[in-house]
């Protein structure tokens, strides 16, 4: 299964990449570089994804003890690390020409740095901790508490002035954006969720042959 | 407003490199768990061949007591063989050789 998953992101990729540099067109005020949007925001869509699978799977964990939940709680959240990641490093890059600067502290981005950082603690916690069944629990705690921040970041940008501008989709009404661009954005985020899909379902049978392995 | 094209180049080729450097990191952990999986099944081979070897040596010295016990000549020489010393190499020592029982 993960082998189709995987052949349909590269497909998908190589459309996001055919509708964000052919499709799209040029961007008026900002230009060319307005292109980091479809790689930029589809990347924190798939983290919140992630992270809302490991919230669901974490609960689970927490309620019923199987080791597949946490394993499935494990795999999210440190693919959803690797979208976020993806998605500081783009904004930051996107950052420079738009607003001078590669980074600010400002309330959006603040709210999702201290987002990133309680995902790597959380990695960090399972490698810290040797008890397999110990590192599971209060990973779990852990996760619950990091995915319980993202409505913060992204309703920061309304309850505080932020540099970074309210969000043109995920948001109540109709979007402002022209059908083509949307469109471009789209697509990209169907290919960067089948390719957190793919990561996932292959991180997940990792853990799982890694515990059959050392057992 | 300029293109700004290397900071688009930028952006895609560190995406690139993220998501690429996990999928190898994928392939490397299979691969590393594959191997260790091998390992492990031709240590539970070698380690049950080992185990049949050392039962059938047991069984092969306790046929050849039980014959000793049917010779007469062996039985005879029972009470002198009971005070022979222990294994050359034996760990543990004779009980009239270790001083602190002898105090």
């Amino acid at each position: 299964m993960s082998t189709a998953l995987g052949w349909l992101a590269a497909a998908g990729l190589a459309a996001g990449l055919g509708m964000g540099f052919g499709v799209a067109p040029r961007e008026v005020t900002q230009g060319n570089v307005q292109r980091i949007m479809y790689l930029h925001v589809p990347a924190v869509w798939v983290a919140y994804l992630a992270f809302a699978a490991g919230l669901v799977a974490s609960i689970v964990y927490l309620a019923r003890r199987r080791p597949a939940a946490d394993r499935l709680a494990h795999a999210a959240c440190e693919v959803g690390t690797l979208f976020l990641g993806v998605n500081i490093a783009t904004g930051a890059i996107w950052g420079k020409p738009t607003w001078g600067t590669w980074w600010t502290w400002d309330a959006r981005l603040t709210s999702v740095a201290v987002v990133f950082v309680m995902f790597v603690a959380y990695l960090l916690l399972r490698q810290a901790i040797e008890d397999r069944e110990r590192a599971a629990r209060y990973a779990a705690v852990l996760g619950i508490v990091a995915a319980l921040n993202i409505p913060l970041v992204h309703f920061s940008v309304y309850w505080w002035r932020t540099l970074h501008q309210p969000p043109s989709l995920l948001k109540p009404g109709s979007s402002t954006m022209p059908p083509v661009i949307l469109a471009a954005l789209l697509v990209n985020f169907a290919a960067l969720a089948l390719l957190g899909a793919y990561f996932i379902a292959r991180r997940t049978r990792v853990l799982a042959a890694e515990e059959e392995a050392l057992a | 407003m300029p293109d700004n094209w290397t900071f688009v180049a930028a952006a895609y080729t560190i995406a690139a490199l993220a998501f690429g450097t996990y999928w190898r990191w994928l392939n490397r952990k299979e691969r590393e768990i594959n191997a260790l999986r091998g390992r492990h099944d031709t240590g539970r081979t070698t380690a049950g061949r080992d185990t049949a070897r050392r039962d059938a040596a047991v069984r092969d010295d306790r046929s050849t007591a039980v014959r000793n016990d049917q010779d007469p000549a062996v039985r005879s020489d029972r009470t002198s063989r009971s005070r022979q010393p222990s294994m050359p190499g034996h760990p543990r020592p004779e009980p009239g050789s270790n001083p602190s029982i002898q105090q």
